[in-house]
């Protein structure tokens, strides 16, 4: 059902931790590792992100693209299913399912901007090829729950709904999507989680309110516990890491 | 034509080329084509499989889209919808197929028989008497049930016509409706972009007056004015507003749509209807649009109701101007009209009390003569072209007729007395003028004021519940 979450397929489709975190014997072979497969997919949610920023499409879009992005790959490998096609498609695909269709060909000329590597080079025909398959591979389960639409309420309910406190919820819950948050955990949680680490930042007192809610706070703890280690070990996520783990991949074909 | 042959050469035709086909499609027998649309084509089937064996099954196929643009997003949206929803009276997606090498989708749907565009015609033109009060009831009461789920998942149909709505002829869920075609559906919770936007929808003729009169954020009462148009339908067995399509422009204003309604309904005013203002058409073509001056409402005698009987209460409250007073469906459900006799039942064609006739409804014509591909392993004896859709029809019926269908017609009822209504049938079909704006494709829009040429055409080419058959409603 479309408005519910709990009758939705998204809940259904809710993993645990340990079975996203799984690196398919295939890519294992090619010496990819559990690191360099959170690394590769959280590099691959920015790339989808700077190619939305040049189509503009909104946030939205990005968020279900990554969605669907992080879910091919707890069922696909990525030798065989190459990241750097995988991630435009899905921002492709995303456009169409969150009615903002952007045309393949303007895919095709962005992604040729943003990078001069021959490896990321695809044409439209890669693309439409890779829909289909990324159709199949999501077992054409399309509509993705976001931490967006509950986020506004939440805050408003807590009286925290001023500007800033606003932004920096947004800002966290934007980068929750470099990690595979979102395919373990319902989206009211998370937003939960933001609400948490920027009050916290921000030196907001919302332990009452928290207090209220009906929710386990063990959940919202652990995921903020994540994100915020995410935080920590960002620096060590650097390009040249990246690049060694992508490396290991096979070219295409 | 009366090539008995025909069947058996499209069967033989699909069998020759298995061995090429994907596994998933080896699963299926296919019997023929059965309907024909801008998005592709949709086929009849049926499993192979052990446990479902013989189980009929519609399978809508998706061309690539023309512009180089992948699986086309009315594909992506109906099966994203349908994916999340499951209703007793919404279709049932069985399952989804890719087709790698030619790129193609196919959808897979449990199939019905009938659908609320062929048991009108049916009525108008081939039997004398009316639809039963009883299935009526039911038609609509189920209707209005797979509707109040929807809206209350916040999903709007946007394209409600009769040939949408089906009607299971199958031995599990007989006379059972089950809303199709979701192509134009869409969750309206957050929208990216006013709903407008995407391109105006829903058939002119079931088509709300906020949308003809230009509004761009509308809601689920869209879906309820059309339930309404349906209901008349079904009751007078002609479409309540029959207006003149104006195709020219991207945004048409639809004139002529909008002056049959006020013709039945009277005119719309700001008293009754405060938003009306704010609407764009309204102060468009100020000495049309509020030139003329209709105050009488004729509905109940357009519609040969008392103005005092529950069924026009619940009529008129489905068709109230402003669309945040028109009845919902859940509203609609709790209406004093399903709480007397006859009551709503589970299957609608069949009425559980006695001394109704049932009436046999035909099953869906199927070409045989085409397979999975699209490709017409025998042409009929006419030429696909314009100027010649007697003929054409003329060619669907044959096929029909002398082809041997055992399967689709062994669970068929023998007709009883439908003789009778055959003799008669040439008499009453008025009102014939290309309803539910089925397709007029192959070139004959020319000829859509010639009744009597359109009707056959409709013979042959009406057969398919599941798309909406227009080439240019689209956009």
């Amino acid at each position: 059902m479309a408005s519910n979450f709990w009758t939705s397929s998204h809940y259904e489709q809710l993993l645990e931790q340990e079975e996203v975190d799984v690196v398919l014997p295939l890519d294992k072979e090619k010496g990819i590792t559990l690191e360099d497969f959170k690394l590769i997919k959280m590099h691959m949610a920015n790339y989808i992100s700077k190619l939305a920023q040049q189509v503009k499409v909104r946030q939205r879009v990005v968020a279900t693209a990554v969605t669907y992005m992080r879910r091919v790959y707890t069922r696909k490998t990525m030798s065989e299913y190459d990241p750097r096609l995988v991630a435009p498609t899905c921002l492709y695909l995303a456009s169409k399912a969150e009615e903002s269709t952007v045309q393949a060909k303007l895919l095709v000329f962005y992604i040729r901007k943003l990078y001069s590597d021959e490896k990321y080079r695809y044409e439209i025909k890669d693309i439409l090829e890779m829909e289909m398959k990324i159709l199949e591979a999501l077992n054409y389960y399309l509509v993705i729950y976001h931490p967006y639409r509950s986020l506004s309420q939440l805050l408003q309910d807590a009286g925290l709904n001023e500007i800033n406190m606003t932004q920096q919820t947004w800002g966290i819950v934007n980068d929750t999507y470099k990690m595979d948050l979102a395919l373990v955990h319902p989206p009211h949680l998370i937003a939960l989680a933001c609400i948490y680490i920027a009050s916290v930042l921000r030196d907001k007192d919302t332990t009452a309110w928290f207090e209220e809610l009906r929710v386990d706070m063990n959940v919202v703890k652990n995921i903020s516990m994540e994100i915020l280690d995410f935080y920590e070990n960002h620096k060590m996520h650097s390009e040249e890491r990246f690049n060694a783990a992508l490396s290991k991949l096979p070219a295409r074909a | 034509m009366g090539d008995g042959n025909r069947g058996l050469s499209g069967n033989s035709n699909s069998n020759h080329s298995n061995n090429n086909k994907p596994e998933w499609l080896q699963q299926y027998d296919l019997i023929g084509k059965i309907g024909e649309g801008t998005y592709g084509l949709v086929f009849l089937a049926r499993t192979k499989t052990p446990n479902n064996r013989g189980k009929a099954i519609a399978i809508k196929k998706f061309k690539q889209s023309k512009d180089g643009d992948g699986v086309s997003p009315t594909a992506i949206r109906e099966i994203m919808l349908l994916r999340e929803i499951s209703h007793e009276n919404v279709v049932r997606l069985v399952n989804v197929h890719i087709n790698h090498t030619d790129m193609s989708l196919y959808l897979a749907f449990d199939y019905a028989e009938h659908d609320l565009y062929e048991i009108i015609r049916h009525h108008r033109d081939k039997v004398n008497h009316g639809i039963n009060q009883y299935t009526i009831k039911t038609l609509l009461w189920q209707l209005l049930n797979g509707l109040n789920y929807l809206h209350s998942n916040w999903i709007i149909h946007r394209d409600l016509k009769p040939s949408n709505i089906l009607v299971m002829g199958d031995v599990e869920e007989p006379g059972v409706v089950k809303i199709a075609d979701f192509g134009l559906a869409r969750i309206y919770q957050a929208p990216l972009k006013s709903l407008s936007e995407n391109g105006v929808v829903v058939t002119i003729w079931y088509r709300a007056p906020e949308l003809l009169l230009g509004a761009k954020h509308y809601t689920s009462a869209v879906d309820m004015w059309a339930v309404g148009c349906i209901f008349a339908e079904l009751l007078t067995l002609k479409p309540l507003f029959q207006g003149a399509e104006v195709k020219a422009t991207q945004n048409p204003f639809q004139l002529d749509q909008l002056d049959k309604i006020f013709k039945v309904l009277g005119h719309p005013t700001v008293e009754k209807w405060p938003t009306l203002s704010n609407l764009p058409h309204w102060h468009q073509d100020l000495q049309h649009i509020q030139g003329h001056k209709y105050d009488n409402t004729a509905l109940y005698s357009v519609v040969h109701l008392s103005p005092k009987c529950p069924a026009y209460d619940l009529l008129s409250k489905m068709l109230e101007y402003d669309p945040r007073k028109r009845i919902t469906a859940a509203q609609a459900l709790e209406h004093e009209y399903f709480r007397m006799e006859p009551l709503p039942g589970r299957n609608a064609l069949v009425p559980n009390s006695q001394g109704e006739k049932v009436v046999n409804y035909p099953t869906r014509p199927v070409d045989t003569t085409t397979d999975f591909e699209g490709t017409t392993s025998l042409q009929p004896s006419q030429p696909v072209s314009s100027g010649n859709a007697g003929s054409m029809s003329g060619a669907h019926v044959g096929i029909n007729r002398s082809v041997p269908r055992p399967m689709l017609n062994m669970p068929r009822m023998q007709p009883q007395g439908l003789a009778a209504y055959n003799l008669a049938s040439q008499a009453g079909m008025g009102g014939g003028m290309n309803p539910g704006g089925i397709p007029m494709q192959r070139g004959v829009a020319a000829q859509a004021h010639h009744q009597q040429q359109l009707r056959r055409k409709d013979t042959g080419m009406g057969m398919t519940g599941y798309p909406p058959q227009q080439k240019s409603r689209r956009f």
